[in-house]
């Protein structure tokens, strides 16, 4: 029998470093740095998760063929140089940082790889991929088609910013790219830091404030700062960016022209803000499909695979799914710099080993429900609460889904560890906080005493996959919480339209019931969606299946466990901490069930609020 | 660390968590942990019947013997498995251990094993955790904290057990009587000086120019801790039901030459004739290598074997124990 392959893919440096490893073109391992770090997007060199994906493999280091870089750093200092030596002595500081983090540390990835693992695998050396090719990689080779097109737009990557290419079976060919500094995703995060979001994190709250907005500066976005064809390809005026002089994204004539300075973090959202965000959304969304329109064009595929931070935005792979440009959208959970590390182990698979590449049956993914990262067993959960004397009772499986499903009708709030953690940004039912979505103070309960967030930001209906036509105007697979479509009107209520569209403060427009299940169902009736399987997690299949058979309803409010800034729970010990930090009800470890009133007194050791800066 | 690797015991203290499958990361890169269903790093299960003609050889010991620093398959037990043939080895070592709780481990999990021979491994500075009542452990948050531990003593003439069962929650050090605060294992001799020498990267020099002896227990014949130490192997070699080995096995200062062996070789040489039991000390074999090689049989910081250390071990030893089957 001919000896497996092992590729093992990381990415570091930027933001969310990763690592992922496959094994003959199987998936075997992948998770984010932060996770164990409890960094949130914690960029450095990620020997945690590179470590837990060779624990996955249960192999010695010795034993991997290759060791593949995301990214080509000389490329990425190539462009830093050229941009500096265009814009001049304004770029100094620029120069100065860039040069030192690239010089300091990207050139040196293969001895980082040497010191953290012994060796750089079979080969002799590492290979680097290249950012792009490593992100089409990430969402064409998982992806159930043997031919699609591709498109990936995130911030910057060496000199692209939008790549769209043609996956034929083992091979990616790059049919166009857009370089640097023309980003759409630079040009969202843009916005995201003048309407007082954090760069590359906040990029989510912007698109979840967008639907309380009127997009009332799209002109004004497309007469100034964006010029965009018809084929999708655009240019930004960089009169009115920052980020080629200094490390701001936005400057002085951008904050002209929309009559204010950025608003400051963390003080009151105005109507303001949400006009603006609204008209970001609503340019993207536009400039997103045309792009696609393009991809459609150029490669005359049916298929369309996506990745990039800017696939990241569900509401217009919404809108694009609805265009019908495509029959099939696949999108890369991980869509963003930590899937690169898994884009570049195929990169070497496909790419540079000429692996052939086999899709199972044409219909499911590779990804395998993007369940990717660690599982705790029970006698290493059952060790851990003994040895921190915690209180819990062991369950069989169904005496544990029909008792928390009592629960959650009740209206408690159940953090829910279960199965291999998730690859990507989203929790998908195995670290995940989750409620009764027809619970109509569950929203803000969850934001404001779980979360600890702002009470805008919407939750995501976790869904049967057979029952998601019910509820909502969608009829296909959205099992990465990627896709977002409108709330079935059989189920909307009317709500008071002279608070919706004259009230200045949003608590007044967030507390409106819009649906037989409010806690899911934002301003705009739309939902992000997630469609449980019980091919993927059967676990959380079954609990909502519980809850169904209780309540007739087969949607749960599924939340990343987390509290606002931290990084989602990786290990049973910061699952316990988020536990007794926060107003969750019911803690469940696998099969073991602790409840909140029966634990021993919590004695806290950490300034956690400190710890986690918000994002 | 990601995972943890032990679990409370209520006799030993602690043991391996069950059919555990981590990667440690080390000075060297990393190694893999697998432990099996009865909670021992092992690629098999355990079982108390023999299920074939293969000869049994059943390992006690600390980390150099449960293998801290090296993935199961390089550990001197399974080198010898792997050399010897018909041999098969199940590995009881237990990392931080004594030779007192390896005694109560080998009753409460091997004395009902079937075998042909047990091989009772001693690092030599074990005799130092004998004589402990308190060890160190990091919890999942990194802290360090104070464990009890089982340990014997002689009380009015009469070997006895004392903290057992064993406490399960951690101990602070000011809660300790000021008696017990003296019985934590710190690790070492000289506690303060180790670690100023240790900062300034002198810890070899130093040991190398002072002498230093690392088990100075060894130097009398009648030392507490040695009567102990001589103790348990009298009880463990009288209650084992096959022939009885045991190792004392030299830390780096012996094999590189830094200390001198003599007083704990005369021991163990005392041992041999008093109890008439089979001992077997790989020193001479280690020092017939080089003394770079030697330097490699430990890692760069962390003095556990490397694999080559483990490789050395395992073939003086699969001669004797080639010999006694």
């Amino acid at each position: 029998m001919a000896q497996s392959r092992y590729i093992l893919g990381i990415s570091a440096y930027y933001h969310d470093s990763a690592a992922a490893i496959i094994k003959d073109s199987e998936i075997i391992a992948a998770a984010q740095e932060e996770r164990f770090s409890r960094v949130k997007h914690d960029p450095r060199f990620p020997v945690n998760a590179i470590n837990y994906c060779i624990e996955e493999a249960f192999i010695e280091a010795s034993d991997i063929d290759a060791v593949v870089f995301y990214d080509h750093p000389i490329l990425t200092y190539d462009r830093i140089i050229k941009n500096c030596a265009t814009v001049g002595e304004h770029s100094y500081d620029t120069f100065n940082s860039a040069t030192k983090s690239i010089l300091g540390i990207k050139l040196w990835v293969e001895k980082h790889v040497k010191q953290t693992i012994g060796t750089v695998g079979k080969l002799g050396k590492v290979l680097f991929a290249g950012h792009h090719i490593s992100h089409a990689a990430s969402s064409f080779f998982p992806s159930p088609y043997n031919e699609s097109a591709i498109v990936s737009v995130d911030g910057v990557g060496e000199w692209s910013t939008t790549t769209i290419a043609h996956g034929i079976d083992n091979d990616i060919k790059l049919l166009k790219e857009i370089n640097y500094p023309n980003s759409l995703g630079l040009l969202y995060s843009a916005f995201t830091y003048y309407c007082g979001f954090k760069v590359n994190s906040g990029e989510y709250k912007l698109m979840g404030l967008a639907p309380y907005g009127k997009p009332i500066y799209v002109k004004h976005i497309y007469d100034n700062l964006i010029d965009v064809k018809q084929d999708g390809s655009y240019r930004l005026n960089m009169e009115y960016f920052g980020y080629l002089e200094t490390n701001k994204t936005t400057n002085q004539k951008f904050h002209d022209l929309f009559g204010a300075s950025p608003r400051q973090p963390e003080s009151v959202i105005t109507r303001k803000e949400m006009d603006i965000a609204a008209s970001i959304q609503q340019v993207t969304e536009e400039i997103f499909i045309k792009i696609a329109q393009h991809a459609r064009n150029s490669t005359g595929s049916s298929n369309l695979c996506l990745s990039g931070g800017v696939a990241l935005n569900c509401v217009a792979n919404g809108k694009l799914l609805r265009e019908k440009i495509f029959d099939n959208i696949w999108i890369q959970p991980a869509a963003g710099d930590a899937g690169g590390a898994l884009g570049a182990c195929y990169v070497a698979n496909h790419l540079y080993y000429k692996e052939k590449r086999s899709i199972p049956n044409g219909k499911n993914d590779k990804q395998h429900g993007s369940y990717l990262g660690p599982k705790y067993s029970d006698t290493e959960i059952e060790a851990f609460l003994d040895r921190n004397n915690y209180v819990y009772k062991k369950y069989a499986e169904t005496d544990k889904n029909e008792l928390l499903a009592k629960e959650i009708d009740k209206g408690k709030i159940v953090g829910f560890f279960a199965g291999r953690m998730e690859f990507g940004p989203r929790s998908l039912g195995a670290r995940s906080i989750i409620g009764d979505p027809r619970n109509a103070e569950m929203q803000s309960k969850m934001n404001l005493k779980i979360k600890y967030r702002e009470s805008f930001r919407p939750f995501a209906p976790a869904v049967l996959r057979e029952d998601v036509n019910k509820y909502f105007d969608l009829d296909q697979d959205s099992p990465y919480m990627l896709i977002v479509a409108p709330v079935k009107e059989t189920i909307r209520k009317q709500v008071d339209t002279n608070i919706e569209h004259n009230a200045d403060d949003m608590i007044p427009i967030i507390n409106q019931i819009r649906s037989e299940l409010p806690a899911i169902t934002h301003v705009d009736y739309s939902a992000r969606i997630q469609t449980v399987h019980k091919d993927t997690n059967e676990k959380f299949y079954n609990l909502i299946d519980a809850f169904k058979q209780l309540t007739g309803c087969s949607v749960l409010v599924n939340t990343s466990f987390n509290v606002r800034g931290e990084p989602i729970v990786c290990t049973p010990k910061d699952a316990y901490l988020c536990f007794m930090r926060t107003d969750i009800d019911i803690l469940v470890l696998e099969n073991y069930i602790l409840f909140k009133e029966d634990q021993p007194k919590f004695e806290e050791k950490e300034n956690w609020q400190q710890k986690y800066e918000l994002d | 660390m990601n995972r943890q690797l032990f679990q409370y015991h209520p006799t030993i203290g602690y043991k391996f968590i069950s059919n555990l499958k981590t990667r440690i990361q080390h000075e060297n890169g990393g190694y893999l942990v697998k432990t099996n269903e009865w909670g021992f790093r092992s690629e098999i299960e355990f079982n108390k019947e023999k299920k074939s003609d293969a000869k049994r050889i059943l390992f006690f010991g600390d980390s150099f013997t449960a293998g801290d620093g090296v993935s199961n398959k390089f550990r001197f037990t399974d080198i010898v498995e792997q050399t010897l043939p018909g041999v098969e080895v199940f590995n009881f070592g237990l990392p931080g251990s004594g030779t007192d709780q390896q005694f109560l481990l080998y009753k409460e999990f091997g004395k009902d094993v079937e075998c042909d021979l047990i091989v009772l491994v001693v690092l030599v500075e074990n005799i130092r955790r004998i004589k402990s009542h308190y060890r160190y452990y990091y919890n999942e948050a990194g802290e360090k904290q104070i464990y009890q531990k089982p340990y014997f003593d002689f009380k009015d003439n009469i070997f006895q057990l004392f903290n057992t069962p064993v406490e399960s929650q951690p101990l602070k050090m000011e809660d300790l009587p000021a008696n017990e605060q003296e019985k934590v294992d710190t690790g070492g001799r000289f506690v303060m000086a180790r670690s100023i020498v240790n900062a300034l990267g002198l810890k070899e020099i130093t040991q190398k120019f002072t002498k230093y002896q690392p088990v100075p227990e060894y130097n009398t014949a009648n030392s507490p801790e040695w009567l102990v130490l001589k103790e348990i192997i009298k009880l463990w070699s009288e209650m084992a039901q096959a022939k009885f080995l045991v190792v004392p096995l030299p830390l780096y200062q012996f094999i590189e030459e830094t200390s001198s062996p003599d007083n704990y070789r005369a021991r163990f040489g005392e041992l041999k004739s008093e109890l008439n039991i089979e001992i077997f000390d790989p020193l001479n074999d280690l020092l017939a290598y080089t003394a770079e090689e030697r330097r490699n049989f430990r890692h760069k910081t962390d003095v556990h074997p490397t694999n080559a250390g483990h490789k050395a071990i395992a073939d003086s030893l699969s001669k004797k124990i080639a010999e006694m089957l």
